[in-house]
């Protein structure tokens, strides 16, 4: 099928009043938890996940992935009004963001997030279908020593990403390689790590861990800061950004872009990557540079467009190769699974109305965004004012019950609650929770990838760097963690992470 | 009288309880059902799951729900089930190997199949098919043979899980031809289908459904098919003992199970909307295009089914043969 019936394809699938209620759905609950700390995409994707069910796989997929890329949007509103990220990725547009909103420029600045976003939205999404295709048709060259390689790629990046010392983010990558590990051993049967209690057979449910660590996490530390938090919400006049706002931005949010549609393709980096790197290089390129931290506007424009092509494009890899860069991305293959849809290269020959259908949703929902988080902005900063005490014991209860309805096990429940503290002790001591995620779902993939590899080869690891594809994922990720240790890039990625904290 | 009277309550009280347990019966399913999955979507174990939970569906008016645990050859999924509880609202369809094969072949199976489950029905059975990538170094089973006296220990052939008949039908070819064959597990069919057709691994031996499309448009090459007459799918296509391996023949299975302790009224009730349901010819049609045969039998004579495959395969497992890797 080609582009353009695919996209006709993907227009009669999305406009369904079905698909196109669901979309909007999606985006609106998305923006809602961009905007709300302590309750994450991933969180409420999980808390969701049982509800979509009953619906058909189109529209739950759509659904779900408006979650995901909507809370992009709704975080930078936070990130920009309060200097409160809503989401991980809105790190960075603080920095900017709310300078330009001290300045009385809260306006413009929104105005900058929402117009990169959608601009980064239309041109990911188009990355997708032009992209999509191609990559399911080379699909078939990876074999497990292939995916092998790229899941160790996937992983590395996660780590040297993660804020703190790298020797801190490996040591999460393998606690979590680890709690992968816990359950029956997909090849011999044999139960590992289960300390004789049935309720581990099965493994831990990563959604568990997920929500335990992010949402229950998130709410415990926000309780810290509940008495000093100082409520400080700037106003916002007017929306429209000047000639001389649309002449800085212009080129900032086609490189931020450009920067965020490369890197949510590769697995590990999700979106968090594309907007710092996206930052890192405005800064350096820029004729403002020396506004940077005071209100430039390109600090908010690109940023935002890289987050958001990248929220679009780390559905490539999810999608064609059946491999989740990202946590997010390991929560809608769950939702595909469960409606007997494995992703994979035969994902576009054989769900050909899912996958356009899901592409032309995003551009929809970008779209539906824009209004959404332009003119509305009144609203949702009304919501971030809902005082803490009402919407933390909400958010526990919601999580609870989420996390309960995925297996009916209250055992469920009471792990997420040890992980909860665990991850407020990750937050305390400076650990990002990150690579731990990631590893816990690309883990057991590499094992399996692993021993596959190694039984077709009769036990020889020269597979790994004989096949050409495997071995430049290798050296990339070789040089990444080299890179780490040379002082020049050390020192970027310090400044780069320090200056999100 | 008063005798009488007495009488005529005790049979009221026993016609009262008698209905009592008919009511309960008939009263299931009052809410929605799972069906575990053992195997991940897409594969020919899964297609028959959930064919089976929309039979359920339909004909008893809630949502049975397909769960997929793909993982260990069923194992996994198996072990759900043992733990699940016996109330007809969580069963399992899969291929025999997490219902018979994984007691004998795997040392730490958490469950017995032949305690643990309540055999339901055989749903439908197929031969495997053993199938070449397009650049395999062999186009017909003799010539697999050839290279692998050739070059003894090179030759892999994938299955969908250790112990699943895809394993046990490969092992047994190596044993009558006397050469070593390298079994790659995978979990279940779709991963190793498409390691097969981009040629990272040259054989597989799997039940047909996935396999004829790709045959019919010779991306792969069909080799030989296990049974002891060709099928109508694939007139084309020789049997293994046509090449060569006499009397060689293995039939895979697909059937339901439920946990120990299930209700008979409900192992009936669900037994009987699937011979219902393999009777119609619709149904025979479908099966006969994924390359199945519609088989609808009782409880006691799947357990036999599973007594037998669980003797067929212990000799090779104590030969040493089948072994998870």
């Amino acid at each position: 099928m080609d582009i353009f019936n695919g996209l006709l394809l993907g227009f009669s699938t999305a406009t369904t009043f079905g698909n196109f209620l669901y979309c909007f759905l999606g985006v609106l609950l998305g923006t809602a938890v961009g905007v709300l700390p302590g309750l994450g995409p991933i969180a409420t994707i999980s808390m969701l996940l049982p509800f979509t069910f009953g619906l058909p796989v189109d529209t739950a997929l759509i659904m779900l992935a408006g979650i995901f890329y909507g809370s992009q949007y709704g975080g930078s509103t936070t990130a920009i009004l309060m200097n409160l990220p809503g989401e991980a990725s809105s790190v960075v547009t603080t920095l900017d963001g709310h300078e330009m909103a001290k300045q009385g420029k809260a306006g413009r600045a929104l105005a900058a997030a929402a117009i990169g976003s959608f601009f980064a939205g239309t041109v990911g999404t188009l990355f997708i279908a032009v992209s999509a295709p191609l990559l399911a048709s080379l699909a078939l060259t990876f074999g497990p020593a292939e995916y092998f390689s790229l899941i160790v790629l996937g992983l590395i990046t996660s780590m040297v990403l993660a804020s703190g010392s790298l020797l801190t983010a490996f040591g999460m990558a393998l606690f979590g390689v680890m709690l992968g590990m816990i359950g029956t051993d997909v090849n011999s049967g044999a139960a590992r790590f289960t300390f004789g209690t049935p309720n581990l057979l099965d493994g831990l449910d990563f959604v568990v861990v997920a929500t335990g660590v992010f949402g229950l996490g998130d709410v415990i530390a926000n309780l810290e800061n509940e008495k000093s938090r100082s409520a400080g919400l700037a106003q916002v006049s007017s929306l429209f950004p000047t000639r001389e706002d649309w002449k800085r931005m212009a080129a900032p949010i086609l490189r931020g872009t450009g920067i965020g549609v490369l890197l949510g393709v590769l697995p590990g980096a999700g979106v968090l990557l594309a907007s710092f790197s996206a930052y890192a290089l405005e800064k350096k390129v820029s004729r403002h540079s020396a506004e940077f931290g005071k209100g430039a506007i390109e600090g908010v424009a690109a940023p935002e467009a890289a987050n958001n092509a990248a929220a679009q494009t780390c559905f490539i890899p999810m999608l064609t190769l059946g491999l989740p860069g990202t946590a997010t991305m390991a929560l809608m293959i769950g939702a595909l699974v469960v409606q007997g849809v494995q992703p994979g290269p035969e994902i576009l020959t054989q769900q050909p109305a899912l996958f356009w259908g899901l592409v032309v949703s995003m551009w929809l929902g970008n779209l539906m965004l824009l209004f959404l988080n332009l003119p509305l902005v009144g609203v949702w900063a009304k919501l971030i004012s809902v005082p803490y005490h009402y919407l933390f014991p909400m958010i526990s209860v919601f999580v609870a019950i989420g996390v309960y309805s995925i297996n009916n096990s209250v055992f469920d429940v009471y792990m997420m609650a040890v992980f909860g503290v665990l991850g407020y002790f990750f937050k305390k001591v400076g650990a990002e929770p990150a690579p731990l995620i990631l590893a816990m779902i690309l883990g057991p993939m590499a094992e399996e990838y692993l021993r596959r590899a190694l039984l077709i080869s009769h036990g020889d690891a020269s597979v790994f760097f004989t096949s050409p594809l495997s071995l430049g994922t290798l050296i990339v990720a070789a040089l990444l963690l080299l890179s780490i240790v040379s002082p020049r890039f050390r020192k970027v990625r310090e400044e780069g992470l320090q200056e999100a904290d | 009288m008063k005798r009488r009277e007495f009488m005529v309550l005790g049979g009221t009280a026993a016609l009262l309880a008698s209905n009592g347990a008919a009511w309960s019966a008939a009263k299931w399913p009052s809410k929605p059902g799972v069906v575990i999955s053992a195997y991940p979507p897409g594969g020919t174990s899964d297609i028959i799951t959930r064919l089976v939970a929309d039979v359920l569906t339909a004909k008893f008016g809630q949502q049975f729900v397909v769960e997929n645990h793909a993982g260990a050859a069923g194992a996994l999924a198996g072990g759900k089930l043992a733990r699940a509880a016996p109330d007809g609202y969580t069963i399992m369809v899969s291929g025999s190997a997490p219902i018979a094969a994984n007691k004998v072949v795997q040392k730490n199976l958490a469950y017995d199949p032949q305690v643990d489950f309540t055999p339901i029905s055989i749903v439908a059975e197929s031969p495997a098919l053993l199938t070449a990538s397009a650049i395999a170094p062999a186009k017909s089973l003799q010539e697999l043979i050839a290279y692998a006296k050739a070059n003894p220990g090179k030759v892999n052939i994938g299955n969908p899980g250790a112990g699943t008949k895809g394993h046990i039908a490969a092992a047994i070819i190596g044993q009558m031809a006397g050469v070593e064959i390298n079994h790659i597990p995978y979990k279940g069919s779709p991963p190793l289908l498409t390691d097969l057709l981009g040629g990272h691994i040259h054989f597989a031996l799997d039940a047909p459904s996935n396999y004829l499309p790709h045959i019919r448009d010779s991306k792969i090459r069909g080799l030989a098919v296990t049974s002891l007459k060709r099928t109508s799918e694939l007139p084309n296509v020789p049997t293994v003992a046509e090449q060569g391996f006499k009397d060689y023949d293995q039939t895979l299975w697909f059937g339901a199970v439920g946990p120990k302790g299930m209700p008979a009224e409900i192992v009936n009730a669900i037994q009987g909307a699937i011979k219902e349901w393999t009777d119609m010819p619709a149904t025979k049609e479908k099966l006969t295009s994924l390359g199945l045969t519609a088989v609808a039998n009782t409880p006691d004579q799947m357990k036999v089914s599973i007594q037998k495959e669980i003797e067929s395969i212990r000799p090779l497992v104590d030969a040493g043969l089948v072994q998870p890797t």
